[in-house]
């Protein structure tokens, strides 16, 4: 068999439009998606059982689930209980919910690999657990958290596909376009694939230099 | 620091409140009893060294007091204040009581400065630029003036512990404890931080000192407790504690300390006398 690109190369561009979308939806999602992680990393380890177990299901039911159905459940299930909300906002709000999930666990863990000395010293210089949290402890965390969460980044941005299904024109959505006026499957989604592979590397690549640059810091 | 041994604590008027009191603490971890029926109290500008084997329950008295533990029973009053009952914030404390850790526990994602001016803009409300030149004038007493923008990786364990002592009286508490500050260092080191420590002393700060330095405990303390199982079982002047031991367990421990000590100080000698030999 033979590859010809001939009959894709004029969409190119509306791939990247699409591209494009990935990217603001994976970098809004774990964005958003980071702090309420953070949030509910922290609730995870609060010296209040009752808000420890709320944070606990909550993660539980996110990572137990499958992005696809937290996606519809938010997109055609909320409708019956009168919310609509535009498929993008859709896609955002759950595809952050589903990355806190995730970066709540990473976070907990981040927040108990700070050494319980930095407690003590914290609270016999006057700060509360609050402040304790704000300015010894998530600091601290946040940066051992990082390379899980460049991870957590990538992983969101390959994810991301799933916003097809709510028609959100993003790479994936707009390579089922392309493919569907040009006919040329193959060649479509190897281009749509290969575009995926350089925002994930690059990623990668500009986290590992982030990472290199705070560690010298 | 020769002063400091027989610095007065006389004339201190009745009626104030200790500057520290525990009545009958009782202090356990699950099964294990860590306290058992301890009272002492310490007065204002007093020197208190406390001395015990490992496991005797010094750190945990410590830590009772400036409420890193919850006790079990007992009473334990600041400045006439009682603080163990849950009512007092960790800002109310750290008002009273300072503690220096052996572990120095420095925040290392912060700068020496900003670990001195941290509690003093967050708690005690202070601007920046106040709490800064505070900061500036507590290094330069510990002697760290130039460390300033340095991380804590970039000190010496000495320099870190000095720089700890500089963080506790950044919020100007009225007592010190510390948890045997000079353990974690190495032996070249624990001179510089011994030195900080009299100078407080000198300065008339009331201090409580859980040290296996017994010359160092000797030299710059009013009175020493000694601790075994979780009681204080014999307490005394310097002199009378290291002199003339009352206790079988007082003489036993001081003993094995001495002949400790003895031993790394031949070492010592031996290490330098075969650096003399080419
Ligand atoms: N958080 C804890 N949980 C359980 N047991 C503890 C805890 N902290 C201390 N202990 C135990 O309590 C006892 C007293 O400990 P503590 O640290 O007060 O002794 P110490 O006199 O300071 O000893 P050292 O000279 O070794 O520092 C020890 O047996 C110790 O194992
Ligand atoms: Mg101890």
């Amino acid at each position: 068999m033979s590859l010809d690109f001939s009959a894709v190369s004029p969409y190119i561009p509306m791939l990247l439009a699409g591209a494009k979308m990935t990217i603001q939806a994976s970098v809004l999602s774990v964005l958003l998606g980071s702090l309420l992680g953070t949030f509910i990393g922290a609730l995870r380890v609060v010296p209040f059982a009752p808000l420890r177990y709320i944070a606990a299901g909550y993660i539980y039911i996110i990572r137990g689930t499958p992005l696809l159905i937290q996606l519809f459940l938010i997109y055609f299930g909320l409708p019956s209980l009168g919310l609509n909300l535009p498929a993008f906002a859709a896609g955002i709000i759950g595809l952050s919910i589903n990355s806190s999930g995730y970066v709540g666990e990473i976070v907990r863990g981040g927040i108990e690999a700070v050494p319980k000395g930095q407690w003590e010293a914290s609270k016999v210089l006057g700060l509360s657990y609050v402040k304790t949290m704000r300015f010894i402890i998530l600091p601290q965390a946040i940066r051992n958290m990082l390379p899980a969460i460049g991870n957590e980044f990538v992983t969101l941005i390959k994810e991301s596909s799933l916003l097809s299904t709510l028609a959100i024109t993003e790479l994936t959505m707009v390579g089922q376009q392309v493919r569907s006026v040009t006919y040329a499957s193959f060649e479509t989604f190897i281009l749509v694939g290969i575009v995926y592979l350089i925002m994930t590397s690059s990623t990668s690549f500009l986290l590992q230099y982030v990472e290199n640059k705070w560690k010298v810091a | 620091m020769a002063e400091s041994c027989s610095k007065a604590v006389g004339n201190i008027s009745s009626m104030n409140p200790p500057a520290a009191e525990v009545r009958n603490l009782y202090k356990s971890f699950g099964d294990l009893s860590v306290l058992k029926d301890v009272s002492f109290s310490l007065r204002e500008g007093e020197v208190v060294s406390v001395i015990g084997p490992s496991g005797s329950g010094k750190s945990t008295l410590a830590r009772c007091i400036c409420r890193l533990e919850e006790i079990n029973s007992g009473e334990i009053y600041l400045y006439g204040d009682r603080i163990d009952n849950g009512r007092h914030s960790n800002r109310d404390i750290a008002h009273l009581v300072g503690m220096i850790f052996q572990q120095f526990n420095l925040f290392p994602h912060l700068s020496v400065l900003e670990n001195l001016v941290l509690s003093p803009i967050r708690i005690l409300g202070l601007s920046r630029k106040d709490a800064e030149e505070k900061g500036v004038a507590l290094l330069r007493r510990v002697g760290l003036e130039e460390k300033r923008n340095s991380r804590p990786r970039e000190l010496s364990g000495g320099q870190c512990q000095r720089v700890a002592i500089a963080r506790a009286l950044s919020m100007n508490p009225k007592i010190m404890l510390f948890d045997e500050p000079t353990s974690a260092l190495d032996p070249e080191l624990v001179g510089e931080v011994l030195d900080v420590i009299a100078d407080l002393a000198d300065s008339g700060m009331t201090m409580m000192i859980i040290t296996h330095e017994m010359m160092f405990a000797k030299e710059v303390s009013n009175r020493v407790l000694f601790m075994d199982e979780g009681k204080i079982v014999e307490e005394g002047t310097p002199v009378e504690i290291f002199s003339c031991p009352r206790l079988p367990r007082t003489q036993l421990f001081l003993q094995r300390m001495l002949v400790h000590f003895g031993r790394e100080l031949t070492e010592a000698d031996g290490k330098e006398g075969c650096d003399r030999v080419p």
